[in-house]
C-alpha cells in the first residue's frame, strides 16, 4: 500500500506540483474521458446486441471499434437545424454548458496514488478540495442548466416538457444522492475524495454503508436519465425530451455530456464506496496500478448501466417521483441518523464500558447502537410487510365460482377452477357475477 | 501567515480582472434583461462568478456551497416557475407612477454614492483570517465548530423558518380537492341530458398543409367553429386563422386544374 | 479514520431560553395536529393548544427565566431585564390576540380567515370549502412561530441571531397577512407588499451587518461595541453607514416614516385580528431590537448618528398625525395613528438613558392591549355580512350599541394620550426622560411629540363624535351596521385590553416599576 501523504487542509499533497504539471493532467483526464466515450458508445452498443442477441456494429474497424467515431464524423457533417422560435443565444449556450460542465467533475477524482511524473512526484488526481465531493454536486447542478435551457429555448412544447421533467428529476433524485454520501463523509470523517480514499484502506466503504451504496446506485441511474429512469426523453410520450430541435454537432454536445456524466458518477461511486483506485485482495496498487483498478472499476459500473438498460423497461414518472421522494429521500436520512449514531458510539463519545468478544474489542455504546438500529429496522419491515401483504390481498379481482359462457353474448371459456352454469340459470349467474365484481 | 495571506497571487488577480466584469455585467443583465430567462441565468452566472471568488480566497465551503445551493437549487426553482408561468411572458414596463424611474434612480445613485465613498474611504488592515483557519482547523471543520458552537441556536432556529415556509406554500397554494370531478360516464350522461353537442366537441380543421389543434375546423357552411380549438387556446389569443389553409388549397386545386388542362 | 478536533459544545442556560422553548414546541405540536387531527376538532384543538402554550411559556418566564440572566448560546442570546420584560410581554399580548383571532361568530372556523387559501377569490371553489367546512386554522401554528421569533428577536445579542429572529418573526406575518376572509384580492394585495417590501427592509439590514462586520470583526453586539469603544481602526468609514443601514431595516418594521409605505395597506387588508396582532407585537419586537442594538451594540458612536434618527421620529410622527387626518377607512387610519405612535415611541427610544428604556417598554405594553382591542372591535362591526370600516359606517354606532362605542371611545382616547388612560402615562414615561437627557433634539422631538399627539386627538374625537353624534344614514332591512356578539374569547380579550388601558392610566406604579427594574441591558 503507498502510504498516503496528506496536504494542508485535509486534501492531497500537491507540493511537489508545478503549474505546468497540472496542465498536463488536465490534458490527459481530458483525453482519458473522450477515448472512454468513445469506448463506451460502442461497448454498450455490442453487450445490448449481446443481450438481444444481435451481433450488434462490427463493420467499421476491428470488431466495430471506430462505429462510434464514424457517427460522430457524421453528426458534425450534419445540417445544423435551428426552429425559428428558438431563443438563438441560449440555444446555442445550452449544449455548451452541458458538454463543458460534465469534464469539470473529474478534475478532483484520484485516478490513482502518488506517481512519479516527468521527475514530480504527484497525487495523479488534478486537485482536490477539503470539499471535493461536494463539488462534485455544485457542479452538477449547474450541469442541469443545459438540460432546462436546451428545453426552454427551443420554442417548442415537447422540449420544454421533456427538460421539466429531467429537471425536476436530477434536482429531487440529487437530494437523495447528497444525502447517500453523507454517510460516506461521516464514516472517513472528510469530503476530500483523497481522504476518503484513504480511510477506505482497511475496509471499502460499500459494506459499512451498504444501503447508502444501494441509494447511491439508484440515484446515479436518475441522476444521469438512464434507462430505467429516463423519462425525460420517453419517445412514446414526449418525442425525445429537451433536445428534440437539436440535430447535428449541437446534439452530439448532449450525448457526450451525457455518457461523461455517466462516468463521473460512476468514478464518484467507485471513490466513495469501492475504494477507489485500491486494489482488492492485496494486489499491487501502488504507482501507477491504481489507474489499472480505478479504470476496471468504472467499466464495472458502465457494465450495470448497460445491463439494466438492456434488461428493464422504463418505470412511470409518478412512480418514479414518489419511489424518490417517498422512500428513498426518507429512508437515506434515517440511515444518516443511525450511522451518525454509530460513527459516534465507535469514537467512544457516549463513553460506556469496552467488551471484549472473539478476541476483539467492541464498545457497549457500538452494540446498543447496532442493536437498536437493527430491531427497528425488523419492525419496520415487519409492518410495513403486514401492511403491503393486506394491500395486496384487497386488490386481487374477486373471481366468482360459477360463470356463465355467454353472459356478454359470445363464448367465454372459464378460468382455472371455475364452473359452468347450466344455460337456464345463466340470467342469474350474470346478475350475480355483476353483484361480485362490484362488491 | 501576516503577509502571506494580505498578498494576492498574480493567478488570483488574473482571476479577477478577467471574471469580476463579467460578474458586473451579469448582474447588470438581471436587472435590465427583457426576458425573465435571461434575468434569472445572469443572477445565476453572478453566484457562480461569487462562489469562484470564495473558493480562490480559501473559503472552499461557502464557495462550493454557494454554487450548489444558489445557482443549483434557489435559481433552479426560479427558472422552474418562470418557465411554467409562462414561457414568452416578459414584464410589461409600464409606469403605473410617474416619474417613479428617475426618482429611483436618482436614490439608487444617491445611496450608492455614500456606500461607495464610505466603504472607499477605508484603509483595510490585514487579514489573515481564513488562511489561518485552513491551515490550524481545516476548513469544514472550523466551519461546523461556528454552527455548531456559538450559533447553534440560530442554526435550529432556521428550521422553525423552514417549517413556516412549507406550511405558508401550502396554506397559500395548495388546493384540496373539494369532492370528485366527474368522470367520463358523467360527462356523456350530462350531455346527453342536454342535449348539446352529443358526440362531442367538434376536432380542430385538418387542412391539405396543417394541421394542429390551434386551428379551427370550418362548419358545413363554410364558417369557422369556434368550438373545434381549445378555449384556454382561444383566451390566450393562441388560435390561428384556417384562411391561409384555404387559400393554399385553392392553390392546389388550382395549380392541379391547370396541370389538368395542360 | 483520520482525527477529528475535539469539539467543545456552549454552555446553554436552558432555563433562560425555556420559553422560546416552549413555544416553538407548541408550534410544532399544532402543525403535527394540523396534520392528523381531524377537520371538525382542528379549530378547537389548535385554539387550546395555542392559547395554552402561550399561557404556559409565560408560567416558565415568571417561574423560572426571571431568575437566569444570563447571555447563553456562546455570547449569540441575550435573557436579560428587557429581553425578559419584552417577552412576557408579547406572550401575554399574543395570548389576547389569539383569542380574538379564534372568533368564530358561530361559523365553523376562524371567523377572519379564508376557508381556503389557495382558492381563487370570489370562485366557487372558495364557496365549496366555505360549505364543506374548510377553516384555515394553519394560522395558529403561524401565529406561534411568529411570537417565537419575536422572542428571539428582543433576546438577540448577536446581529446573525437578530436577523433570524426577524426572518422567524416577518414569514408567518407575511402569510397570513393573505388569508382574510373577505375582500381577499386586497388581502393578498397587501401579502404582497409587505412581502416585498419586508424583504427589501431585511437586505437593508444584511447590508448594514456586513458593514459593521467589516469594522467590527464580529457580528456580537458586545464586541462591536468593544470594537467601538476602542477607537480607530482605519475602518471606522464603515461604522456609520452600517449602523443607518441596521437601523433602516428595523424601522422598517415599525412602520417609521419614510420606511411606513406598507403600513396602511398591510394593515387594511391582513385579518383584523391578525392586524391587531401584527400592529401590537410587531412593534414590541421591532422596539425590542431596536433598543438592544442602539443601546448595547452602537451606542458609544450614537453622536454620529442620532440626529438622522432624530429626523426620521420627528418626520414620523408629522406624517402620522397629518396623513392619519385623512383617512376614511378605520383600519388605514389606526395604521396611521400607529405610524405616529412609532414615532413617539422613537422619542423614548433616542433619549439615551434607563429611564428611556423602561419608558419604551411600558408605551409598548400600553399600546399594544389597546390596539388589540380596538381591533377586536373592528372586527365585530358588520355591515351585510362583511367588515364596517368605512368610517361612514360608524356613525350613529353609540346609539344602537352603547357599550361598544364606548369601549372603542375608551381606547381612542388612549391613543390620544388623554390623562387617565394608559396613553397618557405612556406617553410621559416615553417623553420625560427625552426632556430631561435627550438634550436640545430630544426638547425638539418632545414639542413635535405634543403637537402631533393634538392633531390625532382631533382625528379620534371626530371618530367619536362620529358615533355618537352623527345620525346613522337611513338602511334597508338587513343592511344596518351592527356590532356583532362576541364570544368569551373576544370578550375577554377586550375586557383585558380595556382594563390594562384603565388601570395602567390610573394606577401605572407597579407596571412603571416592573420596567424600570427590568431595564437594565446585560452584555
Amino acid at each position: 500500500m503507498t502510504a498516503f501523504i496528506a496536504g494542508p487542509n485535509g486534501t492531497a499533497d500537491f507540493s511537489d506540483t508545478p503549474l505546468w504539471l497540472s496542465v498536463v493532467k488536465a490534458l490527459f483526464i481530458f483525453v482519458y474521458l473522450l477515448v472512454s466515450t468513445l469506448l463506451v458508445i460502442w461497448f454498450e452498443r455490442r453487450v445490448i446486441g449481446r443481450m438481444q442477441q444481435r451481433p450488434g456494429p462490427n463493420r467499421n474497424g476491428p470488431f466495430g471499434l471506430l462505429q462510434t467515431l464514424a457517427d460522430g464524423m457524421k453528426s458534425m457533417l450534419k445540417e445544423d437545424l435551428k426552429p425559428a422560435n428558438a431563443d438563438s443565444v441560449v440555444f446555442t449556450l445550452a449544449p455548451l454548458i452541458t458538454a463543458t460542465m460534465c469534464f469539470v467533475s473529474f478534475s478532483i477524482m484520484p485516478l490513482a496514488g502518488d506517481v512519479t511524473l516527468f521527475g514530480h512526484r504527484t497525487p495523479l488526481q488534478l486537485t482536490d478540495l477539503p470539499v471535493a465531493v461536494l463539488m462534485v454536486l455544485a457542479v452538477a447542478g449547474v450541469g442541469i442548466y443545459g438540460i432546462v435551457l436546451a428545453g426552454w429555448s427551443s420554442g417548442s412544447t415537447y422540449p420544454l416538457m421533456g427538460s421539466l421533467r429531467a429537471t425536476a428529476q436530477m434536482v429531487s433524485y440529487e437530494i437523495a444522492m447528497g444525502l447517500s454520501l453523507v454517510s460516506v463523509f461521516l464514516y472517513s470523517g472528510s469530503m476530500a475524495t483523497s481522504q476518503i480514499v484513504q480511510a477506505q484502506e482497511s475496509l471499502w466503504h460499500f459494506i459499512p454503508a451498504c444501503f447508502a451504496f444501494f441509494v447511491y446506485v439508484v440515484t446515479m441511474v436518475g441522476e444521469t436519465n438512464r434507462l430505467p429512469f429516463d423519462l425525460a426523453e420517453g419517445e412514446g410520450e414526449i418525442v425525445g425530451g429537451y433536445f428534440t430541435e437539436y440535430s447535428g454537432m449541437r446534439f452530439a454536445m448532449f450525448f457526450l455530456g451525457e455518457y461523461i456524466n455517466m462516468f463521473t458518477v460512476a468514478a464518484l461511486a467507485t471513490t466513495m464506496f469501492l475504494g477507489g483506485w485500491q486494489a482488492p485482495f492485496g494486489l499491487p496498487d501502488n504507482g501507477w496500478w491504481g489507474l489499472l483498478w480505478f479504470t476496471a472499476k468504472l467499466w464495472f459500473f458502465m457494465f450495470v448501466f448497460v445491463w439494466l438498460r438492456g434488461s428493464l423497461p422504463r418505470v412511470r414518472y409518478d412512480q418514479f417521483m414518489r419511489f424518490g421522494w417517498k422512500f428513498l429521500i426518507p429512508t437515506t436520512l434515517l440511515w444518516v441518523v443511525a450511522v451518525a449514531f454509530y460513527v459516534a458510539a465507535k469514537n467512544n463519545w457516549f463513553g460506556g464500558p469496552i467488551l471484549q468478544i472473539a478476541g476483539r474489542d467492541y464498545s457497549l455504546a457500538v452494540l446498543i447502537v447496532i442493536g437498536v438500529c437493527a430491531s427497528l429496522v425488523i419492525v419496520a419491515s415487519w409492518i410495513l410487510g403486514d401492511r403491503a401483504e393486506r394491500r395486496a390481498a384487497e386488490r386481487l379481482p374477486q373471481i366468482p365460482v360459477e360463470v356463465d359462457p355467454f353472459a356478454g353474448g359470445y363464448p367465454v371459456p372459464p378460468l382455472p377452477g371455475q364452473r359452468l352454469v347450466e344455460p337456464g340459470a345463466a340470467d342469474d349467474a350474470y346478475a350475480a357475477t355483476k353483484e361480485v365484481s362490484r362488491g | 501567515m501576516g503577509d502571506a495571506a494580505v498578498t494576492i497571487g498574480t493567478g488570483e488577480q488574473v482571476m479577477f480582472w478577467i471574471l469580476a466584469p463579467i460578474a458586473v455585467m451579469a448582474s447588470l443583465g438581471l436587472v435590465f434583461a427583457r426576458k425573465a430567462v435571461h434575468a434569472a441565468l445572469g443572477m445565476a452566472l453572478t453566484m457562480i462568478i461569487l462562489g469562484v471568488f470564495y473558493i480562490a480566497q480559501g473559503a472552499d465551503f461557502l464557495g462550493v456551497i454557494q454554487i450548489f445551493v444558489y445557482t443549483g437549487a434557489v435559481m433552479m426553482l426560479f427558472l422552474f416557475v418562470i418557465m411554467l408561468i409562462g414561457v414568452d411572458a416578459s414584464d410589461s414596463l409600464i409606469e403605473t407612477l410617474k416619474g417613479q424611474r428617475w426618482a429611483a434612480g436618482l436614490l439608487v445613485l444617491g445611496l450608492g454614492g455614500i456606500l461607495v465613498s464610505a466603504v472607499g474611504s477605508v484603509t483595510y488592515g490585514l487579514s489573515d483570517g481564513v488562511a489561518q483557519t485552513n491551515t490550524s482547523k481545516g476548513n469544514v471543520p472550523a466551519m461546523a465548530e461556528l454552527i455548531f458552537g456559538r450559533y447553534v441556536w440560530v442554526f435550529e432556529v432556521t428550521s422553525a423558518l423552514l417549517i413556516t415556509a412549507a406550511l405558508g406554500a401550502m396554506v397559500l397554494a395548495h388546493r384540496e380537492r373539494l369532492g370528485k370531478g366527474p368522470n367520463q360516464r358523467e360527462w356523456s350522461r350530462r350531455r346527453f341530458e342536454k342535449g348539446e353537442n352529443l358526440a362531442g366537441l367538434p376536432v380542430p380543421g385538418v387542412y391539405a398543409r396543417h394541421n394542429a389543434v390551434d386551428t379551427p375546423a370550418l362548419l358545413p357552411d363554410g364558417s369557422i367553429s369556434e368550438l373545434s380549438v381549445s378555449r384556454v387556446l382561444s383566451a390566450r389569443e393562441q388560435t390561428r386563422s384556417p384562411l391561409a389553409d384555404l387559400e393554399a388549397e385553392d392553390a392546389i386545386r388550382a395549380e392541379i386544374e391547370s396541370g389538368s388542362e395542360r | 479514520m483520520s482525527a477529528l478536533p475535539a469539539f467543545e459544545a456552549v454552555a446553554v442556560d436552558y432555563w433562560a431560553v425555556a420559553p422560546m422553548l416552549v413555544v416553538v414546541a407548541g408550534a410544532l405540536l399544532g402543525v403535527l395536529v394540523e396534520a392528523f387531527a381531524p377537520r371538525e376538532s382542528r379549530h378547537s384543538a389548535q385554539v387550546a393548544l395555542t392559547v395554552g402554550t402561550l399561557v404556559a411559556a409565560f408560567g416558565v418566564l415568571v417561574w423560572r427565566s426571571v431568575n437566569h440572566h444570563s447571555v447563553t448560546f456562546g455570547g449569540s442570546v441575550a435573557v436579560d431585564g428587557p429581553a425578559l420584560f419584552l417577552q412576557g410581554a408579547l406572550l401575554v399580548m399574543s395570548s389576547v390576540a389569539v383569542l380574538v383571532m379564534a372568533e368564530r361568530f358561530g361559523g365553523v372556523g376562524g371567523d377572519a380567515f379564508t376557508p381556503m387559501g389557495a382558492s381563487t377569490p370570489g370562485s366557487s371553489q372558495e364557496a365549496a370549502a366555505a360549505k364543506a367546512g374548510y377553516a384555515t386554522s394553519e394560522v395558529f401554528p403561524l401565529t406561534l412561530f411568529a411570537v417565537f421569533g419575536m422572542m428571539i428577536f428582543v433576546s438577540a445579542n448577536d446581529l446573525i441571531t437578530m436577523f433570524v429572529g426577524l426572518e422567524v418573526l416577518s414569514l408567518p406575518l407575511y402569510v397570513m397577512t393573505g388569508l382574510a376572509r373577505r375582500r381577499r384580492l386586497l388581502s393578498q394585495e397587501a401579502a404582497l407588499k409587505y412581502f416585498l417590501l419586508g424583504a427589501f427592509s431585511s437586505a437593508f439590514f444584511l447590508f448594514g451587518a456586513a458593514l459593521i462586520y467589516g469594522f467590527a470583526g464580529s457580528t456580537d453586539l458586545a464586541k462591536i461595541q468593544s470594537a467601538i469603544a476602542q477607537g480607530t481602526t482605519g475602518m471606522d468609514g464603515l461604522l456609520v453607514p452600517g449602523v443607518l443601514l441596521l437601523i433602516i431595516g428595523l424601522l422598517f418594521k415599525v412602520g417609521a416614516v419614510p420606511f411606513h409605505m406598507w403600513t396602511p395597506d398591510a394593515y387594511q387588508g391582513a385579518p383584523t385580528p391578525v392586524t391587531g396582532f401584527m400592529a401590537a407585537c410587531t412593534k414590541v419586537a421591532a422596539f425590542g431590537a431596536i433598543l438592544r442594538l442602539v443601546y448595547v451594540g452602537v451606542e458609544g458612536s450614537r453622536w454620529d448618528w442620532r440626529l438622522g434618527i432624530a429626523a426620521i421620529a420627528i418626520l414620523t410622527m408629522v406624517v402620522g398625525a397629518v396623513l392619519s387626518v385623512t383617512q376614511t377607512d378605520v383600519k388605514r387610519l389606526l395604521a396611521y395613528s400607529s405610524i405616529a405612535h412609532a414615532g413617539f415611541i422613537l422619542v423614548g427610544v433616542l433619549a439615551f438613558s434607563k429611564a428611556a428604556v423602561s419608558g419604551v417598554m411600558f408605551y409598548l405594553v400600553a399600546y399594544g392591549f389597546a390596539t388589540i382591542a380596538a381591533f377586536a372591535i373592528i372586527s365585530m362591526v358588520r355591515q351585510g355580512g362583511s367588515e364596517a370600516s368605512h368610517l361612514s359606517q360608524w356613525a350613529g354606532l353609540g346609539k344602537r350599541h352603547p357599550v361598544v362605542a364606548a369601549v372603542f371611545s375608551l381606547l381612542l382616547l388612549a391613543f390620544a394620550g388623554i390623562p387617565l388612560t394608559s396613553g397618557f402615562t405612556a406617553k410621559f414615561a416615553a417623553f420625560a426622560p427625552a426632556v430631561t437627557s435627550g438634550g436640545t433634539a430630544g426638547v425638539l422631538m418632545v414639542i413635535v411629540g405634543v403637537l402631533a399627539s393634538a392633531v390625532t386627538a382631533y382625528v379620534y374625537v371626530r371618530i367619536i363624535v362620529l358615533m355618537y353624534f352623527t345620525a346613522a344614514p337611513e338602511a334597508g332591512e338587513g343592511e344596518e351596521v351592527v356590532a356583532l356578539m362576541p364570544s368569551i374569547g373576544t370578550t375577554v380579550a377586550i375586557t383585558v385590553g380595556v382594563l390594562a388601558t384603565i388601570l395602567l392610566g390610573i394606577w401605572p406604579g407597579w407596571a412603571l416599576d416592573l420596567a424600570g427594574r427590568a431595564a437594565q441591558f446585560m452584555l
